[in-house]
């Protein structure tokens, strides 16, 4: 099945987690930082809240690398989009659309929402698919396990609720 | 710096063009009808896990460094967090690395999904007090 984007195919799965697994080993061999993209999301709220729990040391200290390396994913997709046939903006949601269909708004409600749950669980979970999923995991961490265990749990309910039960 | 911005580029391209930050891959994942996902994450385990092991073992990195690498906290959090967050991954199709790819894709909704997470880890950030006892998180300002 084609991607969203520009509808070309995606490459293959060994190819891509041989990439992550090159880039995760990279960051901490180069730099010395473990991969957690998550954490970002504190480093930016750290620039705009000024909540001590936001201004301690290990976000002030994690925000000069941690920034400027989602900077870089979004550089990533940006040059993703203009390699493969251009860059242009885009609603296009995939089977959303075709099985959900709701107009732009409803995008942006159900995004938002979504996203409320990505930054409070990430935060209160320690990390994501990056940080536990794969460090983590490859790291034997115990919290990573039931971590990741965890988030594939409630996706798996959410999107077979949402695509099993309430639109189907 | 340079150094993030690249890594994070070359990690943000192979994400884009996986199906990682794809919405349709996403939920073909969680509804067991696409290996693709499980394919990426599981390799991508299955190599870093002998890497790290190597570079622990060598103890530094290419400037002769000592290796440091802080280990996430064991509390109730992981499971709470997990399913909530989750519940949020499929909502989105995205989990936070593939929110920013797809910002840079072009994808608008992306925005919201950023802006959701930003307000959450803000939440967050704001109750830490009332969550940690519950949740026996770490103490923190």
């Amino acid at each position: 099945m084609p991607l969203i984007l520009n509808h070309v195919p995606p490459v293959h799965w060994a190819i891509a987690g041989a990439g992550i697994a090159a880039v995760t080993l990279g960051l901490l061999f180069f730099a010395n930082r473990r991969l957690g993209i998550s954490t970002s999301f504190e480093d930016v709220c750290s620039l705009l809240v000024a909540q001590p729990y936001f201004q301690r040391g290990a976000v002030r200290a994690g925000r000069r690398w941690r920034l400027p390396f989602v900077i870089g994913l979004m550089l990533g997709g940006f040059l993703s989009a203009v390699l493969s046939g251009g860059w242009a903006p885009t609603w296009d949601l995939g089977m959303f659309d075709q099985v959900i269909g709701f107009g732009p708004a409803g995008k942006l409600a159900w995004m938002f929402a979504g996203g409320l749950l990505i930054g409070f669980g990430t935060r209160l979970a320690g990390g994501c698919t990056s940080g536990h999923g794969i460090f983590g995991l490859s790291n034997l961490e115990l919290s990573s396990l039931i971590t990741t265990v965890s988030f594939m749990a409630g996706g798996i309910v959410t999107t077979h609720v949402v695509y099993r039960v309430i639109f189907h | 710096m340079l150094l993030h911005v690249l890594l994070g580029t070359i990690f943000g391209f192979i994400l884009s063009r996986s199906g990682a930050a794809d919405y349709n891959y996403i939920q073909g994942m969680f509804l067991f009808e696409r290996f693709q996902l499980y394919g990426i994450i599981g390799t991508a385990v299955v190599l870093t896990a002998p890497g790290l092991w190597v570079l622990k073992r060598f103890g530094r990195t290419v400037t002769g460094r000592p290796l440091e690498i802080e280990l996430k906290a064991l509390n109730r959090g992981n499971l709470v967090g997990g399913l909530l967050f989750g519940a949020g991954w499929s909502m989105a199709g995205m989990c936070p690395g593939p929110i920013f790819v797809n910002i840079g894709e072009g994808k608008l909704y992306a925005a919201a999904a950023l802006a959701g997470a930003l307000v959450g880890a803000g939440v967050f950030g704001t109750i830490y007090s009332r969550v940690q006892g519950p949740c026996r998180l770490p103490q923190r300002p």
